[in-house]
């Protein structure tokens, strides 16, 4: 990729008719390859982000770049290269068998026919659904709704993926599957990833918080995660594992495995000083 | 109020190439005054078994009691208005130009009269923290809001069973937190609450039952902490902790909630902790 900026957006503003700006004054840039977290309350403007990101919205002022497209006037050019993934997974399927979903984005690029096959098949091996193709949708687990879902855009080989709290309607177990794929698939693409959840973010690169419409921090998820005024003003609340683990006064933890430790170590220190 | 499931079997689309059998022989009570919690994976029969409650879904075979009769033999409307139900995702069905229309709509319904309903109206979004949305349009609100506008418009029905079927899905955690209370609060003064969820770490929070469905039946029912250190369906984010915490030293107990667990580990950790 020639141009190592894949997102850049400049004093970016958006309201909806009638409402208080849902984004303001938002500037930021995604590096080429970057897994960019996005989190903050219901009403921040994440949502908003990404639908002015592949041009659903365009926005009232500011200036958008998505893969060097402006997504307001080359709308086409922009999903193509960044594929969204909404959080309801009944509602991206529309075919009447897996394979066809999944070629839906591709027939409408014109792709000729036996690339279209090679490319349909290849995005169903990646997203672990070999096997599925005659399966009709609406007999899948939702984690397997949202990977078709997610096959379908990588039919298309966009470079960008843009995820919009795509586990929120899974249950634990089709959580896992998605965030899985989402982990293979960050190696070769830019990710920007919508969330509530914390634990998702773990491996960002970058953690953004968006609130009242404003960016209000970009930081790596380590510095974002122990910072409890921040973490309070923005009503975001640390995963179950971290929090007991701050309570305690322990170190950082992201497992139950790493917080046992942690808790065998201060029990052992503290029998220790009370021993002498 | 009690409702009782016994054998209740569910087939949609029965005597049809497409017959599928969602729950296969459901038996469980639903206790007064209890919350409990109904967890499985997707397509376990959570949703189907819910709507059995009041039924807007009718068994295949089996039997639903209420206080001991016939719930099949009863005026569905008046079990309907006793039994309120809050689906997945409920703010689709939000409809009026103004969030009070909205939630005055179904006690509209009821023919109770423009005072009774105004102060019901009134009464169930200030109990939501929503008050100030009274004069606002359902479609300006964020997703946690129109959540609670939502919820509002059963509960103006003042039902004495609230089922809420994954409410908290897609509501950032504060606002998830916020809901936690409110049905703490709700069942404080007396309303039985089913909740269904994917997120073992509120079950766990606000359950004094768990029930846990797989395939249409019932596979564990009991209390948080009989459920969840079984060990054969997942358990929430503490219990793990706890688990993991077991093997290295003893002592621990069977904490479920959040503030349990918190002081059983610092038991564990003996010192100031």
């Amino acid at each position: 990729m020639a141009d190592p900026t894949s997102i850049s957006c400049e004093q970016l503003t958006y309201s909806y008719p009638g409402a208080a700006p849902a984004l303001s004054g938002i500037t930021l840039e995604v590096r080429a390859g970057e897994y960019l977290g996005v989190v903050g309350p219901n009403g921040g403007g994440k949502s908003t982000l990404v639908r002015l990101l592949n041009g659903l919205l365009v926005a009232d002022s500011g200036r958008v770049r998505v893969a060097g497209f402006d997504p307001a006037t080359e709308p086409f050019e922009v999903r193509r290269r960044a594929g969204v993934l909404f959080q309801n997974p009944d509602n991206g399927l529309v075919a009447p068998f897996v394979e066809d979903d999944v070629a839906f984005g591709l027939e409408n690029l014109g792709v000729e026919r036996v690339e279209m096959r090679e490319r349909v098949r290849e995005a169903i091996r990646s997203v672990g659904l070999s096997g599925y193709e005659r399966r009709e949708p609406h007999t899948l687990s939702g984690g397997e709704k949202q990977r078709v879902a997610l096959a379908g855009l990588l039919a298309v080989g966009p470079e960008i993926l843009l995820l919009d709290e795509p586990t929120a309607m899974l249950d634990p177990a089709g959580r896992d599957e998605v965030l899985a794929r989402v982990r293979e698939l960050r190696a070769s693409r830019t990710v920007l990833h919508v969330t509530h959840h914390l634990e998702e973010l773990f491996d960002a690169d970058r953690v953004l918080v968006l609130n009242g419409g404003r960016l209000v921090a970009a930081a790596a998820p380590e510095e974002l995660f122990s910072d409890a005024d921040l973490l309070r003003e923005n009503r975001l609340v640390l995963p179950t594992v971290s929090r007991l683990a701050s309570d305690l006064g322990l170190p950082f933890c992201r497992t139950p495995e790493e917080l046992a430790a942690a808790v065998e170590k201060r029990s052992r220190d503290n029998s220790g000083v009370e021993a002498r | 109020m009690k409702i009782e499931l016994r054998d209740v079997r569910h087939v949609y689309s029965p005597g049809t190439p497409f017959a599928v059998e969602a729950l296969g022989g459901v038996s469980l009570t639903v206790e007064p005054g209890e919350v409990l919690g109904v967890i499985g994976g997707t397509g376990s029969g959570k949703s189907t078994l819910v709507q059995h409650l009041n039924l807007l879904l009718l068994p295949t075979s089996g039997q639903v009691l209420v206080d001991g009769a016939d719930a099949l033999s009863m005026d569905r409307t008046a079990l309907r208005r006793r039994v309120g139900l809050v689906f997945q995702s409920p703010e689709q069905g939000l409809f009026a130009p103004t969030v009070e229309e909205d939630v005055a709509f179904a006690p509209r319904r009821l023919g109770l009269d423009e005072d009774e309903v105004r102060e019901r109206v009134r009464e169930t979004l200030g109990l939501l923290d929503a008050g100030h949305l009274a004069g606002r349009s359902p479609f300006a609100l964020s997703g946690g809001e129109r959540r609670r506008v939502a919820i509002a418009g059963v509960l103006a029905m003042g039902p004495e069973v609230l089922v809420l079927d994954e409410p908290t899905a897609s509501l950032d955690p504060t606002a998830r937190g916020d809901l936690i209370g409110l049905v703490v609060r709700l069942n404080a003064s007396g309303v039985t609450v089913v909740f269904v969820s994917h997120d073992l770490d509120e079950v766990a929070e606000v359950a004094d039952r768990v029930c846990v469905l797989e395939g249409g039946a019932v596979r564990a029912i009991g209390t948080p902490a009989d459920v969840f250190y079984a060990g054969t369906s997942p358990a929430p984010a503490t219990v793990r902790v706890a688990a993991a915490v077991g093997e290295r030293l003893p002592g621990l107990g069977r904490p479920v909630r959040y503030g349990e667990t918190l002081a059983a580990l610092r038991g564990v950790m003996g010192g100031t902790g």
